[in-house]
């Protein structure tokens, strides 16, 4: 589904008695998340992403503009009407209950819309297509082999073994496993008590007026199914929470209390639980935050994969690049309430819009100075560290003019000779990663804390001072008072 | 050093410690003692032995001894102290934890002179339980309010000018008069509770489309179960230990007409002191009995909210 | 024996009554808000009924009633030129409910008994928070057991203390049975050690870097940062004082002189004391009485309602 915001606001009123005034959380937000897509919403803390998502969710109301869900107006729906399944940041999962029942918990108000079925003619012929023709050796095989370490059966491991391979309901499976399997005939005996109990079953439906079609659903006189809306049974629902349990591979904990969990396999649970109501979106709000580092990057893989798997349109908010950038389709970085850029991970980073962007994305972070655009070449404290280049766009006229220099760590190159073109720096430590090493250096026109250059690990470097040359699209210029990006290009040929 | 810490920190709790072997520990031992004592007479100290027939006696068991006074009054624990302190206890701790709850979840819903009404609920806690029951002998009185309102004259109260109430009535009002009073700490340890269940719980079930009375159900009462159990422990022994709503309500006097139906096991010990204790040794072990009932059903209530009560 | 396999046809829906999402929006706006008045009407009956004994309180205590007539009607309201203010007069002349010594006798049990548990609560604290020594959790533990034994256990061998050591009789006598047995009250001990404790230890180390010793450290220090707790735990002792009922009455047995005022308000009224042309008998007085006796806590409630509802609901103490 493709969700749509359509200047969006949201201001959280003050108290003009004890002097706090309103806050504007979201102004004028203008968002498109495509069907099917991972979105990240990413931004710093207090940016309203947050509050952007609990609006899409419907748990805030914007104070002005439009959400639809493709072409539904949801602007003001209730949550429980918009079919969205939310992950909280500490995933809000019930400590006393198991996480089946978590699990389970969103599908005992829901309602299916189907059509009228006759399951007692169903299961039976299930059950003899699952004996007929020897087949029920395998039955007896799998039944026989279901022992720990005794010799006797484990009827609990037998039956998760029958549910799991046949994908069965669990009292399908009692069934299965209170068969005598001893004789061949014993089978032959209930399998043709089935054929007779079915045939029993149809005639009493053709009394009542009622036929069946092949895939056992009830057709009137019209030959018509006849449609029914009612709450989904036990056995429909431990079919759900197991299929989605194994989605998110956390089949072994159903029975454990959430506290009983790792914080990994919570967060599991949490998405589980917003899944298996089959949502028309997914949001997650900061999924990853309570994770420590390692478990973190394989948890975001299997965001990436379940979403992938469901392919259902998902969005989800977090403060951490890194992660946006790695799983999303498409991300939206906000700061201030505002939308300051949107666009598949690698454009925003390759040609942030702003100051803001080019800053917040990327490890290690961009490296800012103050420098000048003059002569047609930029200058760094009086160093040229490029030429032959002219200010594009609104600027195109300006011949010279302050800016910030922007230049991302890797835009560094070592070559210890003293060319025209680069910019002195003086390391003051190197730190040594497999085959790249990360270099601080300090320099007095910088505006950032650190200045961060990633090189080749190969290159000799000690603690002094460098001059290195700069890759000329690894730089980017912003103006002074907006901030907003100055584009350049270069006229050497 | 720390000898010299020793000594000072005795120091700073002698009061404390002189108070309590004084007037909790020694009376504890005395108490129990005392229960077992045969024709103990208090200003002497003197008694005939030991004995278990003061629980025998007490407990119907055995007939009080026809050489003592006050024959009434002890026979009056078994029928009536007994049998009306479980009855109050049964009837107004249920009520009023459940009024309780409602109220405190109807108070947390709103926002706007949410201060306002939990002010006005809490009122009745910091008032007299005597005042609170003169009051109810006024509402209720045969030509009160509450008489005027429902077009009847029912006696409720033992008054002047009134004729005798029966026991279903006086009952009544007191425990409507119980529930009235123990309702504001109830509400207050609720709207506590509540408050401290994070919001992230109801916002998901609401995303999961839960109905209101399932999420009060499955997710207020589960998160409430400490303070369920804690307000019903305490109700319990309060209500057990029910006295001043009685005499409050009823005069100093614990019964209906002349024969001690409205008595409660507190009000039995009390009555025993205050008509002059030539039976103390019934009044103590009526409160060793008191104190039985109440450590039972209190062990009880633990064992059963084990597997209830998430913590 | 139910389906087997989920059927592939199944959708899942929401419950939404027809398709219409804007209709759907205001009827729930709607529904919402019918919501809210059910709420509110049902706060506001709890709270009439919550109101109405203090109502009625006041308003019989203001209306005329002459003596040999046992009732008053039940109007709502009284116009104001038949206010009967005369009745807070002439309560004070009623026999038996001399208010000024009454008041005496209770403010001076009240007060002291506060100042006796303060001081008693503060030392058990801090010696349970902050000294160290052998026997220390040992002690603690008894007095949360003593806790959970119903003060009933007590009474009648605590009567019999208060007898043999002629405590029954005299004013000062009886003021010390009436209070002596409830100056210790673990409740209080057990708050004030939960405030103390979260006083962090570098405060002490500080303050005896400063050469303060234990002594000064206590009330310089640790007192003003537990404030708060303290004035709670002032103001429970000072309401479970003023409404006690059941052991002030049973110390006065002998001389109601010396009775606290709640004991001598149920006596006001007792009928058994004789029925007669008395003033005694008089509902309008005894309501004047009531209010008396009642007035004082509300006010200090209001006064204080985030401390007392704070301590109550923070511990749950019962009065």
């Amino acid at each position: 589904m493709e969700i749509r915001l359509e200047n969006i606001n949201k201001i959280f009123k003050g108290d003009k008695k004890k002097g706090v005034e309103d806050t504007i959380a979201v102004s004028n937000l203008n968002i498109k998340v495509n069907n099917g897509e991972l979105a990240g919403l990413l931004g710093p803390s207090g940016c309203g992403k947050s509050t952007t998502l609990y609006m899409i969710a419907g748990l805030k109301e914007p104070s002005s503009g439009n959400i639809f869900f493709d072409k539904e107006d949801v602007t003001h729906l209730v949550p429980e009407k918009r079919g969205i399944g939310l992950v909280f940041q500490n995933y809000a999962l019930y400590p006393h209950m198991s996480v089946y029942k978590n699990i389970a918990f969103p599908l005992t108000n829901l309602k299916v819309l189907t059509f009228k079925q006759s399951i007692k003619v169903k299961t039976l012929e299930l059950l003899i297509s699952l004996l007929d023709n020897d087949k029920y050796l395998e039955i007896k095989d799998l039944i026989n082999s279901s022992t720990l370490d005794s010799k006797k059966i484990n009827k609990d491991l037998a039956l998760r073994n029958l549910i799991n391979k046949y994908h069965i309901s669990p009292s399908f499976a009692k069934t299965l496993f209170s068969l005598d399997y001893s004789s061949k005939e014993n089978i032959n005996d209930v399998i043709i008590k089935a054929k007779e109990d079915i045939n029993k079953e149809k005639e009493k439906l053709s009394n009542k007026g009622f036929s069946i079609d092949n895939e056992y659903y009830l057709l009137d006189q019209d030959n018509k199914r006849i449609e029914e809306k009612r709450k989904l049974s036990k056995d429909e629902i431990d079919i759900l929470v197991r299929d989605v349990a194994k989605l998110v591979q956390i089949e072994e904990q159903l029975d454990k209390k959430p506290k009983e969990l790792s914080g990994g396999q919570q967060q599991r649970v949490a998405i589980a639980r917003a899944l298996v109501k089959k949502p028309r979106v997914l949001l997650l709000d900061e999924p990853l935050s309570n994770l420590d580092a390692r478990l973190r990057i394989k948890t975001r893989e299997e965001i990436r994969r379940i979403q992938k798997e469901t392919g259902i349109t998902t969005i989800f908010v977090t403060h951490d690049q890194e992660e946006a950038m790695s799983i999303c389709d498409d991300i939206f970085v906000m700061n201030n309430g505002k939308l300051m850029q949107e666009g598949k991970p690698i454009e925003v980073y390759k040609d942030p819009k702003n100051l803001f962007v080019a800053k917040f994305l990327g490890t290690p972070p961009i490296n800012v100075f103050k420098g000048e655009f003059k002569d047609n070449a930029i200058f760094v404290d009086n160093e040229k560290i490029l030429d032959n280049v002219t200010l594009t766009n609104e600027y195109e006229d300006k011949s010279s003019l302050e800016v910030y220099v922007a230049i991302r760590p890797e835009g560094f190159i070592f070559e210890d000779n003293n060319e025209t073109l680069g910019l002195s720096l003086k390391v003051n430590e190197i730190s040594l990663s497999g085959k790249e090493q990360t270099l601080i250096c300090s320099h007095n026109q910088r505006l950032s804390e650190q200045i961060k250059i990633v090189i080749d690990g190969d290159n000799p470097i000690s603690i002094k001072e460098y001059r290195f040359k700069i890759k000329p699209n690894k730089i980017h210029l912003f103006d002074l008072k907006t901030e907003e990006r100055i584009y350049f290009k270069d006229i050497s040929k | 050093m720390e000898n010299k810490n020793n000594f000072k920190g005795w120091i700073y709790l002698m009061p404390a410690i002189i108070l309590i072997a004084l007037f909790t520990l020694y009376p504890l031992i005395n108490t129990f003692l005392i229960s077992f004592l045969q024709d103990y007479k208090y200003a002497t100290g003197s008694s005939s032995g030991f004995t278990f027939d003061n629980y025998a006696v007490l407990l119907g068991i055995k007939e009080f001894p026809d050489y003592l006074t006050g024959k009434g009054q002890i026979d009056a624990f078994f029928q009536y102290a007994l049998p009306n302190t479980l009855l109050i206890t049964f009837i107004t701790v249920p009520i009023s934890i459940v009024l309780a709850l409602i109220i405190a979840v109807a108070l947390n819903s709103i926002k706007k002179l949410r201060t306002l009404f939990q002010t006005i609920f809490f009122t009745p806690y910091v008032t007299n339980i005597i005042a609170v029951g003169m009051v109810f002998g006024v509402l209720f009185s045969q030509t009160g309010l509450i008489n005027e309102i429902l077009g009847t004259s029912i006696s409720f109260i033992p008054n002047q000018g009134s004729e005798a109430p029966t026991y279903f009535h006086a009952m009544l009002v007191l425990c409507i008069e119980i529930i009235w009073y123990e309702l504001p700490f109830k509400i207050l340890v609720f709207i506590g509770g509540l408050q401290s269940i994070d919001r992230q719980y109801y916002d998901a079930a609401r995303i999961d489309a839960t109905p209101k009375i399932k999420r009060f159900l499955h997710i207020t009462v589960p998160f409430l179960s400490p303070q369920i159990l804690y307000v019903s422990i305490t109700s319990f022994i309060d209500g057990f230990k029910e006295y001043q709503a009685i005499a409050g309500l009823f005069n100093s006097r614990g019964t209906t007409s002349l024969n001690y139906n409205l008595y409660t096991c507190v009000y039995f010990i009390y009555d025993q002191i205050q008509t002059g204790g030539q039976n103390i040794n019934y009044a103590c072990a009526a409160a060793v009995i008191l104190f039985v009932i109440i450590l039972l059903f209190t062990l009880l209530q633990l064992y059963v909210s084990k597997k209830r009560v998430y913590y | 024996m139910k389906t087997p396999t989920l059927d592939q046809n199944i959708v899942l829906v929401i419950d939404k009554k027809g398709k219409d999402t804007i209709k759907t929006t205001k009827l729930d706006k709607t529904l919402k808000i019918i919501g809210l008045i059910f709420v509110y009407a049902f706060l506001l009956i709890v709270a009439f009924f919550a109101l109405l004994p203090f109502y009625w309180m006041i308003l019989t205590s203001l209306k005329y009633q002459d003596i040999g007539h046992f009732t008053v009607d039940n109007k709502f309201y009284i116009p104001f030129n038949e206010i009967a203010w005369s009745n807070y007069i002439k309560v004070f002349q009623v026999d038996g409910f001399d208010i000024p010594s009454l008041l005496v006798n209770t403010l001076t049990v009240v007060g002291i008994s506060t100042i006796g548990t303060f001081f008693i609560t503060v030392f058990a604290s801090f010696a349970f928070t902050r000294l160290q020594f052998k026997g220390r959790d040992a002690v603690f533990m008894l007095f949360l057991i003593t806790m959970m034994i119903p003060s009933e256990l007590f009474v009648t061998s605590n009567f019999i203390t208060m007898y043999r050591l002629n405590l029954l009789n005299g004013r000062w006598q009886i003021y010390f049975a009436t209070m002596a047995p409830f100056l210790v009250n673990v409740f209080y001990i057990y708050l004030l050690n939960q405030t103390f404790k979260q006083i962090p230890n570098e405060l002490y180390l500080a303050a005896r870097v400063d050469g303060k010793n234990d002594w000064q450290y206590l009330w310089k220090v640790m007192v003003p940062i537990a404030s708060p707790t303290l004035i709670t735990i002032v103001l429970l002792k000072v309401i479970s004082g003023w409404n006690a009922y059941a052991w002030p009455k049973t110390v006065v047995m002998g001389d109601a002189t010396y009775a606290q005022i709640t004991v001598a308000l149920r006596d006001f009224a007792d009928f058994s004391i004789g029925i007669g042309s008395s003033s005694r008998d008089l509902v309008t007085l005894q309501m004047a009485g009531t209010v008396i006796v009642t007035l004082p806590l509300i006010i200090l409630f209001l006064v204080f309602r985030k401390y007392i509802m704070r301590g109550v609901g923070r511990a749950g103490i019962k009065g």
